[in-house]
């Protein structure tokens, strides 16, 4: 067997040890590192591993005379940079270089110079990747396997130059240069498939999981919106376990479980009380509890036939305030997927923050009541005072009327101090509206004509309460304000497809868009009703200047008399 | 006795302040109107001492209807309204008091004593201090009318100033020239120069600068100009220079 081949089957020979070790352990958490590379700790066993292989790989080397080894410590030296960048390289390179001058030889400069070299180009390759394809992208086979041949080419040439006391360095060149050059190439290009596989790996399970996280909060958003609302709570947990291919799934607050779907839901009852201490534990601390199924058994505290052996419990908090948990399952004789425990990680904080979205709809929803009552508050003088002074005159006139009067001033006062914050009915809206009318009428007697078309079959209609005052009272301001003459307002109801319209109307035509005080109180309106009811109805307006405003409120009409 | 004109669009308010006044004694409610496009004829017909105004009435605002009157004609005004937002601005525009609604008999007698102290002591005039038309109304004159109300047969117009083409004063009456006709309106020809823009171009006409084409120098007797809607307007000679400087010409 030609020389050649002799030193290149060593050499590989005495590569795939390593090759395997790595090929195994290349799997550890440690080599997972982020797009940065190693840092601190990892660091500092990313430099004793590889500076390892790189010395191992002088020692399994072949030893020639005069102290030469045809060696493959090119390959640690430069998997180190390709890992960790140029001083990760470089220092395992250096390393193993200080290792390689104690061994001795006439190479033996040489070869430090050159295992020093090849880690810091490894470093280089890192770099350059970073700013041609992504930070923390590694090379493929081809380019490892290149750039070594390179290196190599420049080892054996350093051998040349830097090795004054052999006898004849150029004919060492040639004897060990060829099988180096390609056993190196060979190794490098190895390690570098095994690495390139591993990283599209996990990518590919980081992919799994974003989209399973994004699909599990896609269709747990509608349910949360309104908070965390027990009535809710089953769907999310159906839908969390169907993501997550989990044994159970199990949601809590901070004080009872709330639901619970999957494995052993037959003991595991909600609404029930928290009894595990694990829930107990994440729930005061609110740092997450994981018990992995082996050191540390979740322990059923209901059943000892629950299948139920692991469980991760992440904690849901709101303003820094635990409010609940999310719990993953798995039963024994499964292990709990690392996928799984970040998955799960991942939906708490993102159930958080749909809670906290929740929340500041209802702030939000808070907010509309507030600046309505300001509003509200802010139309009444004008029409108290003006309505005291129609009941001084009619006082005068008619004293039974007057009295009829102040009863109709007193029912809408009445009306008007309740809090705003519920749906009423139509039928009650329309006695608001009644009240308000009453005085409207008497005050402008001789030129007001209102006319009510109401579908009565539309009375148990919801609609936020105060929806129709402030737009009557808006309609005759857009009206009788602007019209020397008689006016009419019509307010009707009824019923279109599946929705019901209210409208209420007048024949001046004067309406323009956000005048001042009627804007905000139009607005407010809108909000409540897109707030209370949903985005897709609410109010419109049409106007014909000179002929009419129409301001239709639509609402949708109750289930099952659609 | 006082000499009241009483404006109000609500007609049992206008009722009640009507009784008020007649319990009081010491006043003739000459005229009862339920806006101010119907209060400017009866003001400058009737001439009272003094006027019962409510701020918020449809179409033309008591503010706006004190801008409409002609200095001349001006009386004492009472601003009669329901909430006191509006007490600050009727001070500005030299409002000789304010009433609020529902109104007491007391501070009513007390507001006519101070009209009867004032009547027949300086002329008719806004305020107490300030004679009508003197630099100190500047509150009024200031006021820029943007609608001008005028009278149809059987109704009323409020044409907005940028239709308005030309106005001509004549024994009849001022009438108000747009591209669609001549409407007859209560305002003078001194308060539509003063307070709308419109432009002096002759001792019985005003026109509107940004509805000339063209004009048309004539002989001695002075000049005329072209509407766009094709009406002429006399221009006298003495104001013929300020209106070619008005038009940049």
């Amino acid at each position: 067997m030609p020389l050649f081949l002799t030193l290149l089957t060593s050499l590989v020979g005495a590569m795939s040890f390593f090759m395997a070790l790595f090929y195994v352990l290349s799997r550890a958490r440690v080599f997972e590192t982020g797009p940065d590379g190693p840092h601190g700790r990892t660091l500092v066993f990313h430099w004793l591993f590889f500076t390892g292989i790189t010395i191992t790989g002088s020692y399994l080397g072949i030893q020639l005379p005069d102290g030469v080894i045809a060696n493959t410590r090119a390959v640690g030296a430069m998997v180190a940079g390709f890992m960790g960048g140029p001083l990760l390289g470089g220092a395992v390179g250096a390393t193993a270089g200080v290792h390689r001058i104690w061994l001795g030889g006439t190479t033996a400069v040489a070869g430090a110079a050159a295992t020093t070299m090849e880690g810091l180009v490894g470093g280089l390759v890192r770099l350059w990747l970073a700013r041609t394809e992504g930070v923390g992208r590694l090379p493929g086979w081809r380019l490892a396997a290149g750039v070594t041949v390179v290196t190599e080419i420049v080892h054996m040439g350093l051998v040349i130059i830097l090795s004054p006391h052999n006898p004849d360095p150029l004919g060492v060149a040639e004897t060990i240069g060829p099988p180096m050059i390609t056993a190196n190439a060979i190794g490098v290009a190895l390690f570098a498939l095994v690495m390139r596989d591993r990283q599209r790996d996990r990518e590919q399970v980081q992919a799994d999981s974003s989209a399973r996280a994004l699909r599990a909060a896609r269709r747990t958003l509608g349910l949360l919106a309104r908070g965390y609302d027990a009535a809710r709570l089953p769907e999310v947990a159906r839908i969390l376990k169907e993501e997550t291919g989990a044994g159970a799934v199990c949601l809590t607050d901070a004080d009872q479980v709330l639901a619970f779907e999957g494995l052993g839901a037959d003991h595991h009852r909600a609404p029930g009380p928290i009894v595990s201490h694990h829930t107990r534990r994440a729930i005061e601390t609110g740092e997450v509890v994981f018990a992995d199924g082996q050191t540390e058994h979740y322990d059923c505290p209901i059943s000892k036939d629950c299948p139920l052996d692991s469980v991760l419990i992440a904690p849901l908090s709101l303003d820094g305030v635990v409010v609940g948990t999310v719990q993953v399952f798995e039963p024994r004789h499964r292990r709990f997927s690392s996928v799984n425990r970040s998955l799960g990680e991942g939906l708490a904080s993102l159930l958080s923050a749909q809670l906290l979205a929740a929340r500041y709809q209802e702030t939000k929803g808070l907010l509309t009541e507030q600046e309505l009552k300001l509003v509200q508050a802010q139309v009444n003088p004008h029409f108290l005072f003006n309505a005291l002074n129609t009941v001084a005159a009619v006082l005068r006139i008619d004293p039974e009327r007057a009295r009829g009067l102040l009863l109709h001033l007193a029912a809408f006062f009445r009306k008007n101090l309740k809090r705003p914050s519920a749906l009423a009915t139509l039928r009650e809206e329309l006695e608001h509206v009644g009240a308000y009318l009453e005085i409207e009428k008497a005050r402008f007697a001789d030129r007001l004509t209102v006319v009510t078309e109401v579908d009565p079959s539309l009375l148990d209609l919801k609609l936020p309460a105060f929806t129709l005052q402030p737009l009557v009272e808006n309609a005759f301001k857009h009206g009788l304000a602007h019209t020397l003459g008689p006016g009419t307002a019509r307010i009707r109801a009824r019923r279109e497809e599946a929705a019901a319209l209210i409208e209420i109307e007048d024949d001046a035509g004067a309406y323009r868009e956000a005048s001042g005080g009627d804007g905000l109180g139009m607005r407010l309106v809108d909000k409540r009703i897109k707030n209370l009811i949903g985005p897709t109805w609410g109010l419109a307006v049409a106007c014909v200047p000179g002929e009419l405003t129409r301001v239709t409120v639509r609402v949708p009409l109750p289930e099952g008399t659609a | 006795m006082i000499r009241a004109v009483v404006v109000d669009d609500e007609a049992l308010a206008r009722e009640e302040l009507v009784a008020l006044l007649h319990e009081a004694g010491g006043v003739e409610v000459v005229a009862s109107c339920a806006n101010a496009v119907e209060a400017l004829p009866a003001v400058r017909r009737e001439r009272p001492d003094v006027l019962f105004l409510d701020v918020q009435m449809p179409a033309v605002s008591g503010f706006e209807l004190l801008a409409m009157l002609d200095p001349d004609d001006l009386p004492r005004v009472v601003f009669v309204t329901a909430h006191d937002e509006f007490a600050v601005r009727a001070f500005e525009q030299n409002a000789a008091d304010y009433l609020l609604k529902p109104v007491e008999r007391t501070r009513l007698a007390r507001t006519l004593e101070r009209l009867g102290r004032a009547v027949g002591g300086p002329p008719a005039g806004v305020g107490t201090a300030v004679a009508a038309g003197a630099p100190g109304a500047a509150g009024l004159a200031a006021k820029v009318i943007a609608r001008i109300p005028c009278q149809g047969t059987r109704s009323i117009r409020l044409v907005d100033l940028a239709e308005v083409e030309a106005v001509r004063s004549s024994e009849a009456g001022v009438y108000v020239m747009t591209a669609g006709g001549e409407h007859f309106t209560e305002l003078t020809l001194r308060v539509l120069e003063e307070r709308t823009g419109l432009f002096r171009c002759h001792k019985q006409h005003l026109v509107n600068v940004d509805r000339v084409e063209e004009i048309l120098l004539g002989d001695d007797e002075g000049a005329s100009v072209r509407t766009r809607s094709g009406r002429t307007v006399p221009v006298s000679r003495r104001f013929l220079a300020a209106l070619k400087e008005r038009l940049g010409l």
